[in-house]
């Protein structure tokens, strides 16, 4: 039976070559722009270099500062203080890495003005994040708590102070008006990477007032847990310690900024709650929300192509009249020509589906050989490609079961009379 | 084998309503090649559709092989036809987009039979037609007489106990038509399948075991 | 004729309704896309009200040393003396971090008594407006006088001054950072609009506040150099700033780049957009094409038999694209009615000229896309033979 609707619908499509091209042109287009946004969105929200252990990870990225007499609010990182103070002592972590946010720092070699990014972190970072080293290997906790003026550099920054290839581990470089010792290399990360920086430097460097009581002081921590099944309880303790924090900031105004908003949250949630920052308060971040969004936007844009394809299927539909009327006096019931319909759309979104994919691979390897994104680099993987055989499906259902229905309702005495 | 009892049919618009069936009663043996003649718009093809259980009768009864129809739901009216009845139109109403056999194999597609049983019934209802040799031609490479023996092949692949002819022959020179006749009547002597034909020809009429005229929707006998 | 196409329409209009459904949807669609260009568009026309060449910025912290607003201002007047020491400096000026073309923002509530609007607010000293070119248009920028004055001077500009003021006079009045009550921020100038968040952002409302000794922090500084100043000077640059504001983080950047990256980040959405909607267009111009053609094809007999009654091929083909047009009205006079909403309940806050030039270029656009999709099948239809037509059916 199957091979029959294939046989049939091959034979439909090359006989209205016109009406193919359209469909073909719609449907491949239509899943093109799908796959190359899943294949962004893919590398937004998957785990990859070097933060491979993502899915057993919680970000503790923002700490809100809020009013409860007007409406302003202070919103930035978590200071070192609160993390040291209260973050590190929490008993469900298995490793806590912390950071800095990063910042630019300028240097000029020869008159050839550089500018890299620097962020601090603590010893715990190179063991929750897996860094390649190309040479040497990073600073130890000794070496930061003796304030030595070591660096980790990316290969970039390597390539640039020194030369292409050559070693630099032991060697100087100056930052700030200061040498530092390069004690390792890593491979260059990609930039939309959530710990981006092209020189790492040890926490205790740029931080004078570390152990001044705050809230706020743009840092970030990622706690790495034993295993995924942990999140639940990890969140429920820490948000048991944040309600104990006292409001205690020696910058800010604690009569006027009274309440204080912190969570522990996964990638994604940490992601939402600074899409819609300030609207959610709750622990969840909203993300079934901005799921929702995300798909209302998604449909939408689907319903322009769908609704062509539909006006172009029922024309096709009412050009097989009689071969309808034919089958339904041969013994074919109302549903399996429904069935058959919706078999012949969906070979037909699968062919587009297929160059679909053939054209977003081509735009893929344009995308990534401009990269103007700077080593990010997107791919069409099996995730995306499932995702993409998911999107096919959907848009041929959608697209065939409204006129497979006109279909099946078609009169048979009327179908069989014309011609 | 078909007996029909008080058969009406209107049709209804808005602004009119049109009686194309006026209580007809007919019976219809085992075996017999029944022919139907009548002028334009007497109510043939609606006959044979309510017949062929492609269209509703508005009132009375209609009775294939001892049983009722008129309670059956969509698949088993499906099912029914495709066991019992065989269809062959004026316009012959093949599928361009499939080759002769294919054609052919149409109706046991709707049953459950393997692919080499169904090619092997195609071929030998392309046979019995004489078209063997045009079993990998489409329907557009014949010619009309060519075409209609291919829509007589798909109606007796699945051996039918009734055919229903709609003008066979109209579209069809004489000695075409001739040819198409004798094939009828050949199936309707050797295989023993009822024959129902609707024509406008009173020499293939003549050919048949007997002839019902109808006029404006009422049986003349 | 009208009439007559109405009424064919109309006894078609289940068959239609899809197709009108996707026009409207098409409408919708580019009813979009224009708003946003035509809003580009606009902006992009708009004076840019300040000159932004050879003017070099970089960010600041205060020395941790310093706690007291005293010493602070002592710091600046040592910074500034240093930079003017240099030649290639013409011009020197502080200001908060929210500079024309940065990342950073400052929105805050301004009010004149019970009026109340959002402003960016910004935190400038006097040479502000000679490194930046700013045009005064009424009253004048901040000057030593402002030194003794009782009322916190400010600038602001034109944007606000219409929605606080309307067309009444600015000048001398008090206003509030929000609130309801009398402010006590006295208004001594109004200028011109600055395009400091891009070439295509929209105007918004700006107030401009004297930084005084009570501000202390950081900030930005702002340069304005000669014409000679290259990256030799600004390597020496920055090495006498690294190693007198030790500060870690001194990052030179010049104004012109930071346009382009801030225009980028503005267009290249657009631009992805267009790709997008270019496609969608192009998919539903195929699409109605073939629809058009196909019901083209299964009219031939009536098409023949209007030959046959006297219709010229001239008439035929303007008949089918007449049809089709008034199908698009149809879909047209309801996207309208949507589209009528965003001016009528300001949404997204945009001019409603804006509105209403992207909607009629919309209208023109999907009337163009459908006589030109009408157009090759009309001719077609008037291409057939009255007597084959008829035969065929």
């Amino acid at each position: 039976m199957l091979r029959n609707y294939f046989k049939i619908a091959i034979a439909v499509l090359r006989r209205k070559k016109f009406f193919t091209f359209i469909s073909l042109f719609g449907i491949s287009f239509t899943l093109t722009i799908v796959i190359i946004v899943a294949a962004f969105v893919d590398n937004m929200f998957s785990a990859g270099y070097p933060d491979i252990n993502r899915d057993r990870e919680l970000f503790v990225s923002r700490m809100q500062i809020r009013s409860s007499t007007n409406a302003s609010s202070i919103n930035a990182g978590p200071s070192y203080y609160f993390i040291d103070h209260y973050v590190s002592r929490l008993k469900t972590p298995a490793k806590i890495a912390i950071l800095s946010g990063n910042f630019p720092v300028t240097t000029y070699l020869n008159n050839k003005k550089q500018v890299t990014s620097v962020r601090s972190t603590n010893d715990q970072f190179w063991e929750v994040l897996q860094f390649q080293f190309v040479e040497g290997k990073p600073y130890t906790k000794q070496q930061i708590d003796n304030g030595e003026k070591v660096v980790v550099i990316s290969e970039a920054v390597r390539s640039n102070y020194f030369n292409e290839g050559v070693a630099a581990v032991g060697k100087y470089i100056e930052l700030l008006n200061m040498q530092y010792r390069v004690t390792g290399v890593v491979k260059n990360l990609p930039s939309a990477s959530n710990v981006y920086a092209d020189i790492f430097t040890p926490l205790t460097l740029t931080q004078e007032d570390m152990h001044e009581p705050s809230l706020v002081g743009g840092h970030t921590c990622i706690l790495l847990l034993d295993s995924k099944a942990n999140i639940p309880k990890m969140k429920e303790e820490f948000n048991q310690m944040a309600a104990k924090v006292p409001m205690d900031d020696k910058k800010i105004d604690n009569k006027i900024f009274d309440r204080k908003l912190v969570f522990a949250d996964t990638f994604l949630e940490s992601f939402v709650r600074d899409f819609h920052a300030g609207f959610t308060e709750g622990a969840g971040a909203g993300v079934d929300i901005f799921i929702l969004i995300v798909s209302i936007f998604f449909l939408l844009f689907l319903l322009l192509p769908t609704l062509n394809l539909v006006n172009i299927n029922i024309s096709r539909i009412m050009d097989r009249y009689s071969e309808i009327g034919v089958r339904k006096a041969f013994g074919a019931s109302s549903r399996t020509l429904v069935y058959q319909f919706i078999v012949e759309n969906l070979i037909l979104t699968f062919i587009g589906g297929a160059i679909g994919v053939g054209l977003s691979f081509i735009i893929v390897q344009v995308i990534n050989s401009m990269d103007f994104m700077y080593n990010n680099r997107i791919s069409v993987n099996f995730h995306v490609l499932s995702f993409a055989l998911l999107a096919s499906l959907v848009f041929g259902l959608l697209s065939g079961v409204y006129p497979a229905w006109r279909m099946s309702r078609m009169n048979v005495v009327m179908a069989l009379k014309a011609q | 084998m078909i007996r029909l009892q008080n058969i009406e049919k209107v049709y209804r618009t808005s602004a009119i309503e049109t009686l194309a069936l006026n209580s007809i009663s007919l019976d219809i043996a085992k075996g017999e090649f029944l022919s139907v003649m009548g002028p334009s718009g007497c109510g043939k093809s609606t006959l044979l559709n309510i017949m062929g259980l492609l269209d509703a009768p508005t009132k009375g009864d209609i009775k294939i092989d001892e049983q009722r129809t008129d309670h059956f739901s969509d698949k088993q009216l499906a099912q029914f036809r495709n066991r019992k009845l065989g269809f062959v139109f004026q316009s012959y109403h093949l599928i361009n987009d499939l080759k002769v056999l294919d054609n052919v194999e149409l109706p046991l597609l709707y049953r459950t039979s393997s692919g080499n049983e169904r090619k092997k019934l195609a071929s030998a209802a392309l046979e019995k037609v004489g078209l063997s040799n045009r079993v990998k031609h489409f329907p557009s490479q014949l010619s009309g007489g060519q075409k209609q023996r291919v829509a007589i092949a798909r109606a007796i692949v699945g051996r039918p106990e009734i055919i229903l002819a709609d003008e066979p022959t109209g579209n069809l020179d004489s000695a075409m038509g001739s040819e198409i006749m004798d094939i009828l009547l050949q199936l309707n002597a050797t295989d023993n399948t009822t024959i129902i034909m609707v024509t406008h020809d009173e020499y293939m009429a003549s050919k048949t075991h007997r002839l019902v005229r109808l006029f404006d929707g009422v049986l003349v006998q | 004729m009208l009439t007559h196409l109405f009424k064919l329409i109309w006894n078609k209009k289940k068959q239609n309704f899809l197709l009108m459904t996707e026009m409207f949807v098409s409408f919708i669609i580019l009813f979009a896309v224009f708003t946003a260009l035509v809003y580009y568009y606009q902006n992009y026309h708009r004076p840019m009200g300040f000159e932004y060449d050879r003017v070099w910025k970089f960010g600041y912290n205060a020395p941790r040393e310093i706690s007291d607003p005293d010493s602070m201002a002592a710091f600046r007047g040592s910074v500034r003396q240093l930079i003017r020491s240099m030649p290639q400096i013409e011009e020197v000026s502080f200001s908060s971090e929210n500079i024309p073309f940065g990342n950073d923002n400052n929105v805050g509530g301004v009010n004149y008594y019970k009026k109340n609007v959002g402003a960016d607010k910004y935190t400038v000293d006097d040479s502000y407006s000679a490194v930046l070119h700013v045009s005064v248009k009424e009253g004048r920028w901040f000057s030593k006088e402002d030194d003794a004055a009782k009322e916190k001077p400010v600038v602001i500009n034109e944007t606000l001054k219409k929605s606080l003021f309307g067309n009444e006079n600015a000048i001398g009045k008090l206003i509030g950072e929000g609130g309801e009550g009398m402010g006590n921020m006295k208004i001594v100038g109004v200028i011109n609009d600055l395009k400091d968040k891009g070439d295509f952002a929209g105007p918004h409302n700006g107030l401009y506040r004297r930084v005084d000794t009570g501000n202390y922090g950081g900030g930005a500084i702002l340069l304005k150099v000669s014409s000679d100043a290259d990256r030799a000077f600004e390597s020496r640059l920055f090495k006498v700033l690294s190693s007198t504001m030790r500060n870690p983080d001194i990052n030179i950047q010049h104004l012109a780049y930071m346009r382009t990256r801030i225009n980028n980040i503005r267009l290249i959405p657009v631009i992805i957009t267009l790709i997008v909607a270019g496609f969608l267009i192009i998919n539903v111009a195929l699409g109605l094409f073939g629809v058009l053609w196909y019901n083209i094809s299964k009219r031939k007999s009536e098409i023949g038999l209007r030959r046959a009654v006297g219709a010229s091929g001239h008439s035929i083909s303007g008949q089918l694209v007449g049809e089709a047009l008034v199908l698009s009205t149809i879909s047209l006079i309801v996207g309208s009615f949507f589209a009528l909403q965003f001016p009528l309940l300001n949404i997204f806050d945009l001019p409603a000229l804006t509105y209403l030039i992207a909607q009629g270029l919309a209208i023109a656009f999907i009337y163009l896309l459908v006589m030109i999709c009408a157009f090759y099948p009309g001719r077609q239809a008037a291409a057939i033979y009255p007597a084959v037509a008829l035969h065929e059916d």
